[in-house]
C-alpha cells in the first residue's frame, strides 16, 4: 500500500530515458553478481566430487565425478569433532544458541536505540559513545576475561554462556544500529503523542515499532549471521557434545595434518550456510519503503 | 498428619537419600574428556576408536575436539585453567609439556608407568619429554616420522633418474635433470610450518651435530655458524626448484602435484600416507618413499610424537577416569588401530606391523630401530618438540620470510633467525 | 503531567509518599531501561581493557601472572620486525577496505532502490556471503586466485595466455587481494544498512524535489545522503571494527604469507597468548590495536565538535 504514494526515483524521467537506465542498472547488478557468485559456484559443484576427481584434477575445474552421498554423509555420517554423527548435533547446538542471543540482543538493542534517541538526557550521548567503542574490542583480548567472568558465574562450557557473551558483545551493535536509526523519526511525532498523554511504553509500541522493521531485520540479519558464524568462542567456551556448528566446519579451511575430505566439507559449509541465507531470504520483505509516510498525517 | 511424624519421616528420606548417594561414590566411576585438536576425518575417526575402546572398558567418553591450528585446543586449555575448570587430559607435546608441568597442575602417571614398564616399551629420545622432571606426566601416542622424502616414479622416469638421491649432492643433480625434463624439481606449499620442516630437514641432513646444537638446544652462535649459512644456501638452490604458486596452496594440494607426476619430489612427514591413500594413490605406482638425503651416509630420524597429559581434578571419577586412558594409550590394540589410521608408527617399540600398515611405515619402523642404534635420532624442532614455542615462533618467522623473500641472501638468513631467537631471551 | 480528579469517596487517607515514588520512577524510566546495558558494556569495556592493560605490563608468560614487570613488552613489541609490518598492514588495509566497502555497499543500495524486478534475489546474492563463515570464503577465494589451478590458469585456457593476475603469491600486492575479497565479504551488509537507511527517507520531501525539477542524481546528493548521515557513520563503525580486528579472513586467505607479508595484528596477538606463551606482550599487542582507534576517533570528535559550533552559531 506504501507503494502507490510512496516515490519513484526514475519517475521524473521519460520511457526510453527510464529504460535505457535500468538496463544500466541490470548491467552493473549482473556484473556485481559474477564477483559475487563465482566462489559459491565452486563450493556447490565440489560438494558433488569425490575425493580422488579432485585430487587428479584440481579443486576448480568442472566435475569429473557426482554423488549425493557426501551430502548425507556431511549431515549425520561424517566423523567430526570427536563424534561421527556427522555436522547434525551441532547445527541444533547453533540453533538453540544463536535465536535466544538474537531476539534478546535485538529487542534490548531497540529499547536502548529509542531511548538514545527520543529520551536523551544529559550525559546519554557520551554514555552512547561509551557503549558503541564496546564494538572494537578484538575477541583475542577478552577470551581469557570471559573465561574469568564465565567460570564465576558457572557457565563454562554451557550454551548459556555463550548466548551471554554474544548478547553482551552484540548490544553495542544493536544499539549503534537502532538509534542511528530512529534519529530519522521526526521528534514532532513524539511530541505530539506526549502532549496527548502516551507514556514510554506507549510511544514505543505505537508510534516506533511499527516504523522499525527495515531497521530490526538489518539488525537480526548481523546478530544472527555474527553469532552463527562466530568461530573463537564457539569453540573456547563449549566442549564435547554442545559445541556450535564452526566448531566442525573450520575444518575446511586449515592445512593442519589430517586428511581433506572436500566432497563432504563442501557439502557441511552449505548446509551450514542454509539458515543465515533463509534469514536473509525471507527478511527481505521487511525493506519496506515509506514506512514514515503519512506517519506525521 | 502432624508435625512429628512428618519430621521423622522427612529425617528418614533424607537419610536414606543419603546412604544411597555415598554408597554411589565409594565405587568412583571412571570419566573423561578428552581435549585436542583432532576434529576432523582420519583423525577424528582415529580418536572416535579410542573412545569405543574406553566405553567398552567401562568408562564414560566425552571428546572436545578443537578444528584449526593447534593454538585454539592451547587457548580452550589457558580458558578453562583461567576458569578454575582445567581439562582432565589434553593433547599436549614437546616443550609444552614441561611447562605446564612446571604449573603444577598435572598429574602423576609414575604409578601405571612402573605396573606396564613404560620406561622399556617408549623410544629413549622421548623420555625426556614425558618426564620433564623425572616424574611420567604424558602418555605418547605415536612417533610421526618427518624427514620423508616423498617422490614420483613417473617423474623419475620421465627425466631418467633411476635411484633416489641418498646425499644433497645426488639430490642437486637428480632435480637439474627433471628441470631439463620439463618437470617441476619440488612441490612445495609455503607456510610457517611447512617451510620449516623442509629446512630442517635440510639441516638435519647436512650437518647432524649442528641441528642438535641450533634445533634441539637453541644455541644462537650454532645458528650463526657457516654450517647454517650453507644450509640456507643449500635451501634457496631448492627455492628456485619450486614453482612460483607455492604461497598459495596447501600442503595437500603440492602432494597431488607429485603424486599426478607433474613434480619429482615432496617433504613432508609421514601423515601423507593417510591423505595419499585417502585419495585413491598407490604406493609404488603414485608414490615412493625414501629417507630424505644425508650426507653422512647413515640412517637418520626425525621424530615428533603426539601425546596426553592429565591434570589433577577434584572429582575422584575424573581421577580414576584419566588413570584408565593412559593405560588404554599405552595398550597394544590402541597403538595399532590409531597408528593405521594416522600413518605414524607406535609409540610402543614392541608392536608388529607386519599387518594392515603400509610399507613406509614399516620402513619408518626398521629405521627408527637403526637410528636409536647410529645415535642419530632427534626430535623436531618445526614440530614443536624442542625449543619453547616462543624461540621456534620467531625462528620460523624468518624462516618462512627467506623462502618468500628472494632478496634475503644465506648468511642475513641465519644472522636474523639467531638475532629474532635472540631477542626472545 | 496528568491532572487526576480529586475524589471524596476515599475514606481512608492515602499515604502521599507513594504517588511521588511512582512519578520519580516513571520519569527515571528511560535510565532504567538504559541502565542494565550499561552496567554490561561498562564491565566489558573498562574492567577487561583495565585487565589487559595490567597483564602487558606484568610477568605473564603462559598463564596470567599479576606481579610488575614493566612497559618492557612494548619496546620488545615494536623492535619486532612482524609486529611493525603487521601494523603497517592494518593502516593499508583498513583504509582501503572501509573506502571501497562503504563506495560499493552505497552504490549498490541505490541500484537496488530503483524499483527494479527481482529485488529479493539481487539481495540475497549480495548478502549471501555474509551467511559463510570468513575461513571458508577466504579458502575458497584462495583457490581461485591461485596462479596455478585458479582463475589465471582458466583464463589462459580459454586464449589469453599472457594474463597474469598473480597478486596472491607477490609480496608486494598480497595485501590487496586481501583488501578486495574483503570489501567482497562486508559490501552486502553496507547495501543492507544503506537500504534501511534509503527506504526510510521521508518520501514527500523527494517528490517535492522531483516537482521542482530537480534530477535524481541531485536529489541523492543534496536530499537523500545527507539524511541518512547517522547511517553512514554505523557503516563506518562497522567497517572500521572490522577491519581492526581481522583474523579469519587473513589466515584462510594468505596465512599471513607470502612468509610474513600479510600478517595483521590480531594474528600476532593470538599467537603470542595463546600459542607461544607470551601472554604480556600479547596484552600489549592488544592495546596498541585499540590505539589505532584514536587515530579516527580524535578527528571525528574534533570535527563533530566543529561542526556543532558551526550549526550553532549559525542558528
Amino acid at each position: 500500500m506504501a507503494d502507490t504514494t510512496a516515490y519513484d526515483p526514475l519517475g521524473a524521467v521519460g520511457t526510453w530515458r527510464r529504460r535505457q537506465a535500468k538496463l544500466i542498472i541490470h548491467a552493473l547488478l549482473g556484473l556485481f553478481a559474477l564477483y559475487y557468485v563465482v566462489p559459491l559456484a565452486v563450493v556447490v559443484i565440489n560438494s558433488f566430487r569425490s575425493l580422488p576427481d579432485i585430487s587428479h584434477n584440481g579443486l576448480i575445474s568442472l566435475p569429473h565425478s557426482f554423488s549425493l552421498d557426501y551430502w548425507s554423509s556431511a549431515w549425520s555420517k561424517f566423523c567430526v569433532g570427536g563424534t561421527c554423527n556427522g555436522i547434525q548435533p551441532f547445527f541444533f547446538n547453533s540453533v538453540a544458541m544463536v535465536v535466544p542471543a538474537t531476539v534478546i540482543s535485538t529487542a534490548i538493542g531497540s529499547l536502548n536505540g529509542y531511548v538514545l534517541s527520543k529520551w536523551r538526557f544529559t550525559g546519554s550521548e557520551t554514555l552512547f559513545g561509551l557503549m558503541t567503542l564496546g564494538v572494537f574490542m578484538p575477541g583475542q583480548m577478552v577470551l581469557l576475561p570471559w573465561a574469568r567472568v564465565l567460570g564465576w558465574l558457572g557457565l563454562t562450557n554451557t550454551i548459556g554462556g555463550l548466548v551471554l557473551i554474544h548478547c553482551v558483545q552484540g548490544l553495542s551493535f544493536t544499539t549503534l544500529f537502532c538509534r542511528n536509526y530512529y534519529v530519522n523519526i521526526p521528534d514532532d511525532l513524539v511530541k505530539a503523542a506526549r502532549i496527548d498523554g502516551a507514556g514510554f511504553w506507549r510511544i514505543f509500541r505505537k508510534i516506533v515499532l511499527p516504523l522499525s522493521p527495515p531497521i530490526l531485520i538489518v539488525t537480526v540479519i548481523w546478530q544472527f549471521t555474527n553469532i552463527w558464524n562466530e568461530f573463537l568462542f564457539a569453540v573456547i567456551f563449549s566442549s564435547g557434545t554442545n559445541q556450535p556448528i564452526t566448531a566442525a566446519l573450520i575444518a575446511l579451511g586449515t592445512a593442519d595434518t589430517g586428511v581433506h575430505q572436500y566432497g563432504i566439507e563442501s557439502a557441511a559449509v552449505l548446509i551450514a550456510a542454509l539458515p543465515p541465507l533463509l534469514v536473509y531470504l525471507f527478511g527481505g520483505r521487511y525493506f519496506l519503503r515509506g514506512l514514515t509516510q503519512g506517519a506525521l498525517k | 498428619m502432624n508435625s512429628a511424624r512428618y519430621g521423622t519421616a522427612m529425617a528418614a528420606v533424607v537419610s536414606f537419600t543419603f546412604g544411597l548417594l555415598s554408597a554411589g561414590e565409594i565405587r568412583a566411576e571412571p570419566k573423561t574428556n578428552l581435549l585436542s585438536q583432532w576434529s576432523q576425518g582420519s583423525d577424528a575417526a582415529a580418536i572416535a576408536k579410542l573412545g569405543e575402546m574406553y566405553k567398552a572398558a567401562g568408562g564414560h567418553w566425552e571428546a572436545t575436539s578443537i578444528a584449526g591450528h593447534t593454538a585454539n585446543t592451547l587457548a580452550k586449555l589457558r580458558a578453562n585453567v583461567v576458569a578454575g575448570n582445567p581439562p582432565p587430559a589434553v593433547q599436549l607435546k614437546g616443550p609444552e609439556i614441561a611447562e605446564w608441568n612446571a604449573t603444577g597442575m598435572t598429574l602423576s602417571l609414575d604409578e601405571i608407568a612402573k605396573q606396564e614398564n613404560w620406561e622399556q616399551l617408549v623410544a629413549p629420545e622421548l623420555l625426556p619429554v614425558m618426564k620433564p622432571k623425572g616424574s611420567w606426566v604424558a602418555v605418547p601416542m605415536n612417533i610421526h616420522r618427518i624427514n620423508w622424502m616423498w617422490s614420483s616414479p613417473k617423474a623419475l622416469d620421465k627425466a631418467g633418474i633411476t635411484d633416489t638421491p641418498k646425499t644433497w649432492a645426488e639430490f642437486n643433480a637428480d632435480c637439474e635433470k627433471l628441470k631439463a625434463a620439463g618437470l617441476i624439481p619440488i612441490a612445495h606449499a609455503s607456510a610457517d610450518w611447512t617451510d620449516a620442516t623442509t629446512f630442517e630437514i635440510v639441516v638435519y641432513g647436512m650437518d647432524l651435530d649442528l641441528f642438535r646444537k641450533a634445533f634441539v638446544e637453541g644455541n644462537t652462535d650454532a645458528m650463526r655458524s657457516p654450517g647454517m649459512v650453507a644450509a640456507f644456501e643449500q635451501f634457496r638452490k631448492m627455492i628456485n626448484w619450486m614453482d612460483p604458486g607455492i604461497s598459495s596452496r596447501t600442503w595437500d594440494v603440492a602432494a597431488n602435484m607429485m603424486l599426478t607426476g607433474k613434480a619429482g619430489f615432496f617433504f613432508m612427514g609421514d601423515w601423507s600416507i593417510g591423505t595419499f591413500n585417502a585419495a585413491g594413490f598407490k604406493h609404488g605406482v603414485d608414490y615412493l618413499c625414501a629417507q630424505a638425503p644425508a650426507d653422512n651416509g647413515k640412517p637418520g630420524f626425525i621424530l615428533n610424537s603426539d601425546s596426553v597429559v592429565f591434570f589433577k581434578q577434584k572429582d575422584p571419577d575424573y581421577l580414576a577416569g584419566s588413570k584408565l586412558l593412559a593405560h588404554l594409550i599405552m595398550s597394544t590394540d590402541f597403538q595399532t588401530i590409531f597408528n593405521q589410521a594416522k600413518g605414524s608408527i607406535p609409540a610402543r617399540m614392541d608392536v608388529d606391523l607386519s599387518k594392515g600398515f603400509n610399507p613406509c611405515q614399516e620402513k619408518s619402523e626398521k629405521d627408527l630401530e637403526a637410528s636409536i642404534k647410529a645415535g642419530t635420532l632427534v626430535r623436531s624442532f618445526a614440530h614443536n618438540m624442542t625449543i619453547l614455542q616462543k624461540y621456534r615462533g620467531a625462528a620460523m618467522d624468518v624462516i618462512t620470510e627467506f623462502v618468500n623473500n628472494s632478496n634475503i641472501s644465506a648468511a642475513d638468513a641465519a644472522k636474523r633467525m639467531a638475532d629474532a631467537v635472540e631477542a626472545q631471551k | 503531567m496528568v491532572v487526576e480528579p480529586v475524589t471524596f469517596t476515599s475514606v481512608r487517607a492515602v499515604p502521599k509518599r507513594r504517588r511521588p515514588l511512582r512519578e520519580w520512577l516513571s520519569g527515571i524510566l528511560p535510565q532504567l531501561v538504559l541502565a542494565p546495558s550499561l552496567l554490561a558494556s561498562f564491565i566489558y569495556v573498562f574492567v577487561f581493557c583495565g585487565w589487559t592493560i595490567w597483564i602487558s605490563v606484568s610477568n605473564s608468560s603462559l598463564l596470567p601472572d599479576y606481579s610488575w614487570s614493566g612497559f618492557h613488552h612494548y619496546v620488545e613489541l615494536w623492535g619486532n620486525e612482524r609486529w611493525r609490518i603487521a601494523y603497517t598492514n592494518l593502516f593499508l588495509f583498513g583504509s582501503l577496505y572501509v573506502v571501497g566497502a562503504t563506495t560499493i555497499g552505497l552504490l549498490l543500495a541505490i541500484l537496488i532502490d530503483q524499483r527494479i524486478r527481482a529485488e529479493a534475489l539481487w539481495r540475497t546474492i549480495y548478502l549471501y556471503p555474509l551467511a559463510i563463515s570468513f575461513i571458508v570464503t577466504g579458502t575458497v577465494w584462495r583457490w581461485l586466485l591461485n596462479p596455478s589451478t585458479g582463475v589465471e590458469s582458466l583464463i589462459r585456457h580459454w586464449g589469453w595466455t599472457s594474463f597474469k593476475f598473480d597478486w596472491l603469491v607477490n609480496r608486494e600486492m598480497a595485501i590487496y587481494t586481501v583488501v578486495i575479497i574483503g570489501i567482497w565479504q562486508a559490501s552486502g551488509f553496507v547495501m543492507a544498512l544503506f537500504l534501511a537507511g534509503l527506504r526510510s527517507v521521508d518520501p514527500d520531501l523527494i517528490k517535492a524535489a522531483q516537482i521542482d525539477g530537480a534530477s535524481m542524481p541531485r536529489i541523492y546528493r543534496r536530499i537523500i545522503l545527507p539524511a541518512i548521515g547517522p547511517i553512514f557513520v554505523a557503516v563506518l563503525v562497522v567497517l572500521l571494527q572490522s577491519a581492526i580486528k581481522i583474523f579469519d579472513l587473513v589466515v584462510a586467505l594468505t596465512a599471513g604469507g607470502p612468509g610474513i607479508a600479510t600478517t595483521v595484528p590480531s594474528i600476532y596477538v593470538y599467537d603470542l597468548i595463546f600459542q607461544r606463551g607470551q601472554m604480556a606482550e600479547g596484552a600489549a599487542a592488544a592495546m596498541m590495536i585499540l590505539f589505532v582507534l584514536s587515530f579516527v576517533l580524535v578527528p571525528y570528535t574534533i570535527w563533530s565538535n566543529w561542526r556543532l559550533r558551526r550549526e550553532a552559531s549559525r542558528g
